[in-house]
């Protein structure tokens, strides 16, 4: 019988830290530079998971985690909130992005064409290659040939025949959700906001709900486009315009259905937005369509449904919040798994004495 | 990344102004639930991030910091997080109840009566009272606002028709200061009482879910209870802590090879009431 054996222990706490450092030694020795350009793609999830565009920071935070995206997502976060705000810059226009691939389904050919840019959609997912003569020649692409392509959004020629339904802006200035939680009803720039942080796989889920008949029959990317965005900003001395800086980012508009809209009864096509940090196409499309769902509930099968309900996107999205939540039952709960008992006794109690 | 660069208590001070202002209008209106934006920490959601940002907010060098889990100060959690609050404050720790200035803690309150300078911070998973009744966010607030708690009341009623009393182990709803029903967060129903004309304020922070609320001293606070029915806290009769002897005492319950056995939840209890016994003979 050992009092001592209840208590946690800062000593095996301490081991237990050191054997998990221990087990990821062997990534200290990868470079910014390979997870950076390497696994981009990850850096890019931790990026927009963890709400800081900062390249070297979500490859420092890959390496401590091994690879575990959502530790790392957090660790960024975790460093955010250290980080004291100097001010806000300039809303981005995506119509302005240095495009390096733009796609739309809805239409055959688009005013800018299909640029494909880099992708993996055509790529044969076969760990040994094809016998096929693609392997063999050089490659037919180098990184001289990216011209500066910029242009406006495949949705646009819609938006001028006023063929797209324009929802009313009831902000003054948009919610900042790090600053302070929204309350219901959620202002749509908040419900953007979490939803620009969320979790790839979270966002997925609950858009495809939607997808698949729980919410809005069928979407179509209306214009998908990932590239780089320039940051402007005022500068705090001189109060002159500034570049700071650029970010790669991607973007999504996507087209439901249509209805007689609650304006003057026309009918027009309802379009969702989505917006994240990084190249990451698969959560700009579920945000879109999830914005769809939410943002226009009139058009869209099922608006009671998941996809559609502000409180279930707004509290499920956030990967830090219900990974940390899920994490947590790992922490004793013996007193009020106690209390638990006792009361499954006298219950069994009160049962048996009827 | 080291601490030594990161300010006094983590948070840059628009972040502790925030959670202040919170705290301010939490204290105000008792038992009330007031939205903040709760700061990601680098402790996980769910592991006490809540009572983690009140403590920073409020904590000066002046301070002495307890930290318990389970009433425990050598839980891993509590090691955890007393660990990260000190390296970002310098501050000194303790483990005894009455030294402390602030005492943060996870599903108890401490066995040791507390006083007027200390502040009882809760760490606090599901700060909505009504979400086992009513999940949504928006009809959650104006049942608050109306005072109607006839959901509750009406789970109150089921279990105790059906088990012969309320199904509730921890977490049990109280009423405070006549007014807003509030949850009290995983307490065992042995804890109850204490929260009630307390001298010391209570503040409660939910982290994950971004809220704040708060008991301010000597408030009156009542389990939700029908009036014939008596509020039952968990029974320890005819048993006492076999390290120290401890009766009234909230007890966890070991099973060992060689058998249940029974000692203090309250370690710092536990600790001093065996020092006094060895005292005495």
């Amino acid at each position: 019988m050992s009092y001592v054996a209840i208590k946690g222990g800062a000593e095996a706490i301490r081991y237990s830290k050191d054997f998990f450092h221990s087990e990821l030694d062997d990534a200290k020795s990868i470079s910014d530079q390979s997870l950076v350009k390497g696994l981009r793609y990850a850096c890019d999830r931790v990026m927009s998971e963890g709400a800081l565009y900062t390249e070297t920071l979500a490859a420092e935070a890959i390496r401590k985690t091994g690879g575990d995206l959502l530790e790392a997502a957090f660790y960024v976060r975790a460093h955010r909130s250290t980080c004291q705000r100097i001010g806000s810059a300039e809303p981005i226009d995506t119509n302005q992005l240095r495009i390096k691939r733009r796609i739309s389904s809805a239409f055959k050919d688009i005013k800018g064409g299909q640029i494909l840019g880099p992708s993996c959609d055509y790529v044969i997912r076969l760990f040994s290659s094809l016998k096929s003569s693609d392997n063999t020649e050089a490659p037919l692409f180098e990184e001289t040939d990216i011209p500066n392509i910029r242009v406006e959004s495949a949705l646009t020629p819609l938006r001028r025949d006023d063929r797209v339904a324009m929802l009313e802006n009831e902000e003054q200035s948009p919610f900042d959700v790090t600053r302070s939680f929204p309350l219901p009803p959620y202002p749509r720039s908040a419900v953007m906001q979490i939803m620009a942080r969320g979790e790839t796989g979270s966002l997925l889920a609950f858009g495809y709900t939607s997808m698949r008949g729980y919410g809005d029959v069928h979407p179509t990317i209306g214009d998908l486009r990932l590239g780089e965005a320039d940051i402007l900003f005022t500068h705090p001395f001189t109060g002159n315009r500034v570049k700071i800086g650029s970010i790669r980012v991607t973007a999504c508009e996507t087209v439901g259905s249509f209805n007689p809209d609650p304006k003057d009864g026309k009918l027009r096509l309802a379009v969702g937005y989505g917006f994240c940090f990084g190249f990451n196409e698969t959560k700009a499309i579920s945000m879109s369509v999830l914005d769809l769902a939410m943002s226009h509930k009139g058009y869209s099968v099922g608006g009671q449904a998941i996809a559609a309900n502000p409180e279930i996107v707004v509290h499920h999205v956030d990967a830090i919040e219900s990974m940390g939540f899920t994490n947590h039952f790992k922490l004793p709960h013996y007193v009020t798994f106690q209390a638990d008992l006792q009361v499954l006794n006298n219950a069994r109690k009160n049962n048996d004495d009827r | 990344m080291t601490t030594d660069n990161i300010t006094f208590g983590f948070f840059d001070e628009d972040a502790k102004k925030e959670i202040r202002r919170a705290m301010l209008k939490a204290v105000a209106l008792p038992g009330y639930i007031v939205p903040f934006a709760s700061r990601e920490m680098p402790i996980a959601r769910g592991w006490g991030t809540g009572g983690l940002q009140v403590t920073l907010s409020l904590i000066t060098d002046k301070d002495q910091l307890k930290i318990i889990d389970q009433g425990c100060d050598g839980s891993v959690n509590a090691v955890n997080i007393r660990d990260f609050i000190v390296s970002v404050t310098g501050v000194e720790e303790t483990t005894a109840t009455p030294d402390a200035t602030i005492i943060q803690t996870r599903h108890r309150v401490p066995e040791y009566p507390l006083s007027e300078n200390q502040t009882l911070v809760y760490q606090v998973p599901y700060p909505e009272v009504l979400t086992t009744v009513e999940p949504d966010t928006a009809r959650q607030k104006e049942m608050h606002a109306n005072v109607d708690y006839a959901k509750l009341w009406v789970l109150l009623y089921e279990d105790t028709a059906q088990f012969g009393d309320s199904r509730i182990s921890s977490r049990y709803p109280v009423v405070v200061n006549n007014h807003y029903v509030m949850d009290p967060s995983p307490i065992p129903k042995f804890d109850i009482p204490k929260l009630s004309d307390n001298p010391a304020l209570q503040i409660f922070g939910a982290g994950r879910e971004k809220r704040i609320y708060a008991i301010p001293p000597y408030t009156d606070v009542k389990p939700l209870k029908f009036s014939d029915r008596e509020f039952a806290i968990e029974d320890f009769s005819g048993k006492a802590c076999e390290r120290c002897g401890s009766e009234d005492v909230f007890l966890d319950e070991v099973h060992l090879d060689d058998g249940v056995h029974f000692f203090c939840s309250d370690t710092y209890h536990c600790d001093t009431h065996l020092k006094e016994d060895r005292g005495a003979a």
